[in-house]
């Protein structure tokens, strides 16, 4: 199992009004799936995904990663399983203004320790692996949304994570470099990538081949299509 | 990887030139400052200190305190103030000194047409030893002068020039009279008559003309003009008091009892009233010490002030700054930048505003020095030598100062900015 969240409860309090974003959430998601998470706004999918992602901790209950007790670590230690199981994608982007696509790919493995000629043959790498080979000392504002969600996407897979997060991928983008961006997510599924995909959209989620729906905090429904399935994705 | 976030930092800073240049203004003033103060300190030191040693070397100086009315009342009647006779015992009592008692009186001489108004200094032979000054023509006060209450003046050189030109004043004839305060009161409706009759003129055989000596102490000695101390007292003071005295120590190690026995003679003298100081050099350099030690605290605490402010200025920057890349702040906490990444990111950035600055405020504070020095120098009468002095460690002092400002006023920044939590920042909007 590479994701287990057991009775996870997480509890925001903003003066007087205490609001229950998780409520006793049971989820397990094995490595290699392909896992959609939908759900409306305020139905918790981004509390799920920030405690998934390591970037806070839930109020109550067990969370295991990759064999790591999450919710056992201090600070410094879930940076380090970010840095090295966990690969973000998120709606916006976040890159870097003022820094080239190579180094915005370059900044997760400068954080995990690499030599500067280790970084920039493993940027460049990823970079001809998303398809921006002749983008790579552009600029993010030298790029289209979906040219630089695959910068995005090449930072992600920086140090070979466990997990790609993804947070309304597609969100920003017109709908054929959405596509374009799935279907990348396809072919990394297709070599056994774990994803996890958090958006609002069903059709976006139909590319995932399990897809579990959150309500105020809890599991509505969690429905897989056939497990076997990467079909068209191959050739890609 | 320090070489990455130390690249970042000069692409984020240079991406906003006027914040930045603005920024380390505040250092630049805040260095040169430091170092401009520290200079001019410096330099008065130097002038002051070699000022003193150019009066002469083992002297000691004796002058009459000044009494309050109170103590005036109380020691009535007593052997007070300081009189040729204490010279002339302290001759008696200690033979090795050298003793030239010292007569100021605000005057004018007048050669024919040409006139000069100044200081008129009534000494005795020992003065010219004492002070290292001789005549370069003709000679000095001689001790038959000195008995005979002889009219005879010795020019310094400027002087001499002033009345003669380029002639010979030797054995000339000089009027001197008593000027300043004196004559103008003379020249007030009632007691004018009175004045003139008991003042007067009197003529004065040019004996000796003094070889250039340059200034000292704030006093031109080429301006100065010597008669006999006991002239000075019957035809100008009436009376036989003395402003001072100057006397030479043979002995350099023994100053400090010499001092404190000729002090505790005057007393006695004095019929137990201590109304006499009685200063040696060491003591004037340690006073200087002193002055100078409260000027350097002072114009050190400005600058210090100064470079503060510059301080603040950077914090103020980093804060901004820390506010306005929250959201990368969250997407590198996001990618595994620990929090002492972060932190030193920040830290960097501030360091390098204040190395930069520090620099630039190295340049400027040694521009402003000597630009300052030169004003000294030339609203000064006699400061000639007033000059900037800058010293390698004030220069070091200040740039230490400076980065320590960085980082220190930087330091609140970073941390902020090194606790922010991942998952808000990413979400700032």
């Amino acid at each position: 199992m590479l994701i287990t969240l057991h009775h996870i409860n997480k509890i925001y309090t903003t003066g007087e009004v205490a609001v229950h974003a998780l409520d006793d959430l049971n989820i397990e998601i094995e490595q290699g799936e392909f896992v959609a998470i939908i759900g409306q706004s305020g139905s918790g999918k981004t509390t799920l995904l920030d405690i998934v992602g390591c970037l806070s901790q839930p109020t109550s209950g067990d969370y295991w990663l990759h064999g790591s007790h999450i919710n056992t670590l201090p600070d410094s230690e879930l940076t380090t399983i970010r840095n090295r199981k966990i690969g973000f994608i998120f709606q916006t982007f976040h890159l870097l203004p003022r820094k080239s696509a190579l180094e915005n790919v370059q900044l997760p493995l400068m954080y995990a320790g690499a030599t500067r000629a280790q970084q920039q043959d493993r940027a460049q790498e990823l970079l001809t692996r998303v398809g921006l080979q002749d983008r790579m000392q552009h600029h993010s504002n030298q790029l289209s949304g979906g040219q630089q969600q695959r910068v995005a996407i090449a930072r992600a897979l920086a140090n070979q994570p466990a997990l790609l997060l993804a947070d309304e991928p597609t969100g920003n983008l017109d709908s054929q470099s959405g596509n374009e961006i799935l279907t990348i997510f396809d072919k990394l599924h297709g070599q056994g990538q774990t994803i996890v995909m958090i958006t609002h959209d069903p059709l976006i989620a139909q590319r995932a081949n399990r897809r579990i729906t959150l309500l105020d905090g809890r599991v509505l429904a969690d429905e897989s299509t056939e497990p076997q399935t990467h079909p068209v994705l191959q050739e890609t | 990887m320090l070489g990455a976030i130390f690249r970042d930092a000069l692409k984020n800073l240079s991406s906003n030139m006027l914040r930045s240049g603005l920024t380390m203004l505040g250092v630049i003033i805040g260095v040169a400052s430091v170092i401009a103060m520290m200079a001019i300190v410096e330099g008065g030191q130097v002038w002051l200190v070699s000022s003193i040693e150019k009066l002469g070397t083992n002297l000691l100086f004796v002058w009459k305190k000044r009494l309050t009315i109170d103590e005036r009342r109380m020691f009535a009647g007593r052997n007070l103030q300081l009189r040729y006779d204490d010279a002339l015992a302290i001759r008696n009592r200690f033979p090795d000194l050298k003793v030239a008692p010292v007569i100021d009186i605000d005057g004018q001489i007048k050669a024919g047409e040409r006139d000069y108004s100044g200081r008129i200094t009534g000494t005795s032979p020992e003065y010219s030893e004492i002070r290292n000054s001789h005549p370069a023509s003709g000679r000095f006060i001689g001790t038959t002068d000195i008995q005979t209450w002889n009219r005879s003046v010795v020019l310094g050189k400027t002087i001499a020039e002033v009345l003669f030109g380029t002639q010979s004043p030797i054995g000339k004839e000089v009027k001197i009279f008593l000027g300043g305060r004196k004559r103008k009161k003379s020249e007030g409706p009632n007691g004018e008559k009175k004045e003139q009759e008991t003042v007067g003129e009197y003529r004065f055989t040019v004996i000796g003309v003094m070889e250039p000596k340059g200034e000292a102490y704030g006093q031109d000695r080429d301006e100065m003009i010597f008669i006999p101390v006991t002239t000075a007292q019957r035809f100008f003071k009436g009376n036989d008091k003395i402003g001072s005295m100057i006397i030479h120590v043979p002995d350099r190690n023994q100053m400090e009892e010499v001092t404190h026995k000729l002090h505790q003679f005057l007393i006695q003298r004095h019929d137990g009233v201590d109304d006499i100081r009685v200063r040696n050099q060491g003591e004037f350099l340690g006073a200087i010490d002193q002055t100078i030690a409260t000027f350097r605290f002072v114009l050190g605490g400005i600058a210090t002030v100064a470079l503060l402010v510059g301080g603040i200025g950077i914090m103020n920057i980093m804060l901004v700054t820390v506010t306005e890349r929250t959201r990368e702040i969250g997407l590198r906490k996001a990618i595994g930048a620990r929090r002492q990444d972060i932190l030193l990111q920040f830290l960097i950035e501030s360091t390098t505003i204040s190395v930069i600055g520090g620099c630039f405020g190295i340049i400027l504070g040694i521009f402003a020095a000597h630009g300052f020095g030169n004003m000294v120098a030339q609203s000064m009468p006699g400061g000639g030598d007033w000059g900037a002095v800058i010293k390698p460690t004030a220069i070091v002092v200040a740039f230490v100062f400076a980065v320590a400002v960085g980082i220190g006023f930087g330091l609140f920044p970073a941390i902020k900015a090194s606790k922010l939590d991942p998952a808000e920042a990413l979400r700032y909007q």
